[in-house]
């Protein structure tokens, strides 16, 4: 484990000799009511990593701000005594990029959770940071709207952290990642300046921040506030399920439907171990004898499903699928989609731990990039399971292991590793969703050069000139780019 | 395919080292758009081609001097299409431009903007040093996202050099509707119509007339025409005034005019932006031509005509000036790369 520990009660005593980290605490104590502050060391442990929980860290002092006010004393407060400062909002992402920093302040964003406005007639709607996904979705219902990102852990996550991660989810296939449906953020600023990027209208005069603060990790400032787009709810949802008796044939047809223009509301896609693992765990009737499972959903008006529906179902025969069977009603549908959404705690309950990755690579490279996985797997001596966004290619291998063997953690990262190292060979990504954080830095400069790696640190010094938010992540240093290309050519 | 990607790096090198102002130009469509700005031409005109096109992978990558009309052709060829639809400008523009100035047409509301579209760029900064971010991928979170930043920035941050696009299908079967409507009711039309659930590729109100797009396939578009009414316009009269709003053939500047663009939440009433000719966007960007230079609004961008010298592109706030500073000094370190084109201080 990737881990720190101590003993004393609370670490600013400990850290508080050099008297900058008290000074900071006695001001943060003036600032915030004592229910907003964190010290002990008890208390901190559940902020101490987020989803990705083989890295984890206690912060020096937890805050909980509950007015934007707050927010901006803390930053000017961080800046001034030069303390670092992580921002997190539910910590459900996986790439350790919400891990606390051992000298730093934690700012949780979770009690900012008023979702300030709905607008029926522009279809939008304003949000502080701390509002759950699902709770938009949920406020938008009346008004027969809903929020399109639909992450996994939507039921936890925070729209704060969606923007920071520039979340995806099933459905962004057809209708975009956080990034697409976001007008306008209000952020603060290091020095704790308030700012606003996008605007009210669909496309702002200027250059892009809006979109350049999409995913930028909290590295470059605190949103306190977001904009979103909400999109009409579709009069009709048709889900419907194709098995293969290979993942090469449930790959050409991903490929096959989308070249013939059809583009599904979501397209996912489990191999046979994920299969097997989610219908023993929640009995949907997958076909356990299938290597590969597609799961389509096709949305719009009853006329534009129907057309679809013909479409697909054909172009899957036409691959090979083996069996497909469309839901005949809302609760068949919420079943199949049940079973792809309890893949993860299937996978769980098979292996004492698993570890997610998220590579994207182009479509046609399905069948090449998931044979080379199986290899991998071999050779490493540990189990996949392959659940993922086939649609657009974002893949999910989840390696099992045990923890509690040793060296078999550092044997996942080091499959894990070679995974992402893959995808960017077939021309794809060692990330699609899930942020780099502190967990992808060693492939890091892998996938970018060095005048990339240097213009990103260059960005990053015009929002943070003193490295103070969310230091250690997202962008590796010049140091450790160096490090990492003498071990390369070593 | 011609790639001048060295020659251009070299170029630029040059202008770092010497601090030559330069001017990006491909097929000076845009010259009217932007402020005015001077300095040696960098000419992307011949840099042109398509790298790669997979039709099944939905993905078209080109060189930044290759023109939109061209793509057009090559992606009507496999029945695809850009899905932000942006103008070609007599069949000049180019694919680099269009990302740089952030050029949508009339789908916007439903399909996006460039941004929504963009994968990834190459991109030369002030330095010199060819640079390439984002990817052919459609999800890719890894690093800033450099490549949605370069959308709008008028060439102020880098050269681009490629650009990588996601394409969607073409549209099976499409028809214009017509209301008679004023502007008033035309706007609570288009609110109404645009959150529900129908193939809408194109709201726009001009001179009395509501115009509806649809497209898509044959029994989506044919309900939903059923359900809204209206008259149907002529094909090719429906294809000619789509071409004038994305093109901007509607509404030319003479004389001592300005015309002016008004960028906003859809309900905003009429009255608010007075004397508007044109809606578009189902009322979330509105136009306004008017004699003389000065702003009829707060907040109005000078779109074409009147002083190309003035800051056209609106009014900045402080702190966002000075972020906005740092940000064009961490690509452009001496300011050489289309500098004022975007702001006087910039």
């Amino acid at each position: 484990m990737h881990t720190s520990s101590s003993t004393s009660n609370d670490l600013v005593s400990q850290a508080s000799e050099g008297g900058n980290v008290a000074s900071l605490v006695s001001a943060l104590q003036e600032l915030l009511p004592e229910s907003s502050i964190i010290m002990s060391i008890e208390s901190q442990r559940p902020f101490e990593c987020d989803g990705l929980a083989v890295y984890q860290q206690l912060p020096l002092i937890t805050v909980i701000p509950e007015t934007v006010d707050q927010v901006q004393g803390i930053l000017r407060l961080c800046y001034f005594h030069r303390v670092p400062l992580v921002p997190r909002g539910a910590g459900t992402g996986l790439c350790a990029g919400a891990m606390p920093h051992a000298e730093g302040v934690l700012l949780v964003m979770t009690k900012l959770n008023k979702i300030l406005h709905i607008n029926q007639d522009t279809a939008t709607a304003t949000v502080q940071p701390g509002v759950r996904n699902l709770a938009l979705t949920d406020a938008a219902k009346p008004f027969g709207l809903y929020y399109a990102p639909d992450p996994s852990s939507q039921i936890a996550c925070t729209i704060g952290g969606n923007v920071a991660e520039n979340s995806g989810g099933v459905h962004c296939l057809k209708y975009g990642l956080t990034v697409n449906n976001l007008l306008q953020v209000t952020l603060v600023t290091i020095e704790g300046q308030l700012i606003t990027f996008g605007g009210e209208g669909l496309d702002e005069p200027g250059m892009d921040l809006l979109s350049l603060f999409v995913g930028s990790e909290g590295l470059l400032g605190v949103v306190v506030e977001a904009k979103v787009k909400l999109l009409p709810r579709a009069p009709r949802v048709q889900v419907l399920l194709a098995a293969y008796d290979s993942v090469t044939a449930a790959g050409d047809s991903v490929a096959a439907l989308i070249g013939q223009g059809i583009i599904p509301a979501g397209l996912e896609m489990m191999d046979h171990l994920a299969i097997s693992a989610a219908e023993d765990f929640v009995k949907v009737g997958y076909p356990t004898d299938a290597q590969a499972l597609l799961i389509c959903e096709l949305d719009g008006t009853d006329a534009e499903v129907e057309e679809q529906l013909a479409v697909v179902s054909e172009c899957f025969k036409q691959y090979g699928a083996q069996q497909i069977r469309i839901a005949k009603d809302a609760a068949e549908a919420e079943a199949l989609w049940h079973g792809r959404k309890a893949a993860f705690p299937a996978v769980g309950r098979i292996s004492p731990d698993y570890y997610c990755m998220d590579g994207t690579i182009p479509r046609g490279k399905v069948g090449h990039v998931l044979t080379r996985i199986s290899e991998l797997s071999d050779t490493y001596g540990l189990r996949v399971a392959n659940v993922f966004h086939a649609g657009d290619g974002n893949l999910h291998p989840l390696i099992l292991f045990d923890a509690s063997i040793d060296g078999e953690l550092e044997r996942a990262e080091l499959l894990g590793g070679d995974i992402l190292t893959l995808c960017v060979d077939v021309g794809g990504t060692i990330t699609g969703e899930h942020g780099v954080g502190l967990e992808k830095m060693p492939q890091m400069p892998y996938q970018f050069g060095d005048a990339e790696l240097a213009q990103f640190r260059r960005l990053k010094a015009a929002f943070d000139s003193e490295d103070l938010l969310n230091p250690g992540k997202g962008i590796p240093t010049l140091k450790y780019c160096q490090e990492y290309r003498s071990l390369q050519h070593g | 395919m011609v790639d001048l990607t060295h020659e251009l790096e070299q170029q630029i090198q040059h202008a770092y080292a010497t601090k030559t102002p330069l001017k990006i130009q491909a097929g000076n469509t845009k010259a009217f758009l932007g402020r005015q700005t001077s300095g040696e031409v960098v000419d992307m005109a011949n840099h042109t081609g398509v790298i790669s096109y997979s039709a099944t992978e939905l993905v078209i990558r080109a060189h930044a001097g290759t023109k939109i009309s061209h793509l057009n052709d090559l992606l009507a060829e496999q029945q695809q299409r850009l899905p932000f639809d942006p103008p070609s400008f007599e069949g000049e523009a180019t694919i680099g431009g269009t990302v740089a100035a952030n050029q949508t047409g009339a789908s916007r509301p439903w399909f996006g903007g460039v941004k929504d579209s963009l994968l990834g760029l190459g991109l030369i900064n002030g330095y010199g040093e060819a640079m390439q971010f984002g990817g052919q991928v459609m999800k890719n979170v890894a690093g800033f996202d450099v490549t949605r930043l370069q959308c709008g920035a008028m060439g102020s941050l880098g050269l681009i050099t490629d650009v990588s696009i996601k394409v969607l299908p073409e549209f099976r079967v499409g028809h214009t509707l017509t209301f008679e409507m004023t502007a008033d009711t035309a706007l609570e039309a288009m609110l109404r119509w645009a959150n529900l659930s129908l193939p809408i590729t194109g709201m726009s109100h001009f001179q009395g007339l509501l115009y509806v797009r649809l497209q898509g396939g044959n029994s989506g578009v044919a309900s939903a025409s059923q359900f809204l009414g209206g008259e149907q316009l002529d094909p090719t009269d429906a294809e000619d005034f789509w071409q004038a709003i994305k093109e901007g053939g509607l509404l030319q500047p003479q004389h001592n005019q300005t015309l002016w663009r008004w960028s906003g939440p859809s309900d905003t009433p009429i009255e608010a932006v007075p004397n508007t000719s044109l809606i578009n966007w189902a009322g979330s960007e509105r136009w306004v031509l008017e004699a003389g230079q000065n702003p009829p609004l707060e907040g109005l961008m000078q779109y074409n005509g009147g002083d190309r010298l003035a800051e056209i592109f609106g009014s900045v706030s402080a702190p966002q000036q000075a972020l906005q500073r740092r940000i064009k000094y961490a690509f452009d370190p001496h300011g050489i790369l289309n500098a004022g084109r975007l702001y006087s201080w910039m």
